[in-house]
């Protein structure tokens, strides 16, 4: 089933919207301040948004910019890059929203 | 006189310009002399706090992604003009980042003082004693 792509743009441990979708329905898309969340562990404790047991991608570009190499992200998130950011959005995503 | 300002950070780098003026600010009080009267000046200190101190990873890449100078660039300009530049230790450690992940210094572009991790009392004395407050 298709799913919807739900933009992470803010470095939050919750986010009330992102709490009510259904498991499964969505893959979750970390870009701009979002991408600390692949790798920044706050008080050693990954981001509660990787552990929802959904899809998570991170924006290689924004990574790069803030000094994090995807190398240093968690293993359960994938790095994409511009490139492979508009293939997710073609044929993974039915739709997007931004949170 | 000496007027003491305290400017400190505790906003991100990037999703807005907000750590990147006031780090222009706190720059361009180290020229400010020229416009005042004899006697007078400013004596400035910089400090990153909270998710602030996500500004002073190295290694950003901001340039040749965004088309931008990096907040890296910022801050070694800053120690470059020997601001004195404090970054929270306890928000360090709570994002567990070490200090080998820090900007702790500017060598490469010839600055003589570093960085110096402390702990968040001694950045908010540096509030108490500052005649203005800069916070962003």
């Amino acid at each position: 089933m298709a799913k919807i792509g739900v933009f992470l743009s803010q470095h939050r441990n919750s986010n009330d919207t992102l709490d009510r979708l259904s498991k499964g329905s969505f893959d979750v898309v970390l870009v701009q301040n979002g991408v600390y969340c692949a790798a920044i562990k706050e008080n050693g404790q990954s981001s509660p948004v990787l552990g929802r047991g959904t899809k998570v991608y991170a924006m290689s570009e924004d990574l790069v910019s803030r000094g994090i190499e995807p190398s240093q992200v968690a293993s359960n998130v994938t790095v994409v890059n511009f490139d492979g950011l508009v293939d997710l959005i073609f044929n993974e995503f039915t739709k997007t929203i931004w949170l | 006189m000496i007027k003491k300002i305290a400017f400190v950070v505790d906003k991100m780098p990037y999703k807005s310009e907000s750590s990147r003026l006031t780090l222009t600010h706190a720059i361009a009080s180290q020229t400010v002399e020229i416009h005042l009267d004899d006697g007078d000046n400013v004596e400035p200190v910089l400090a990153f706090i909270g998710e602030g101190v996500l500004n002073c990873l190295k290694n950003q890449k901001a340039s040749e992604v965004y088309g931008v100078t990096t907040l890296e660039s910022h801050i070694k300009n800053a120690l470059l003009t020997d601001i004195k530049l404090l970054i929270c230790e306890e928000d360090v450690k709570k994002y567990g980042l070490t200090e080998d992940q820090i900007i702790m210094d500017a060598e490469d572009i010839g600055a003589d003082i570093t960085s110096e991790l402390v702990p968040f009392s001694e950045i908010m004395s540096a509030m108490e004693l500052a005649d203005h407050i800069v916070y962003s």
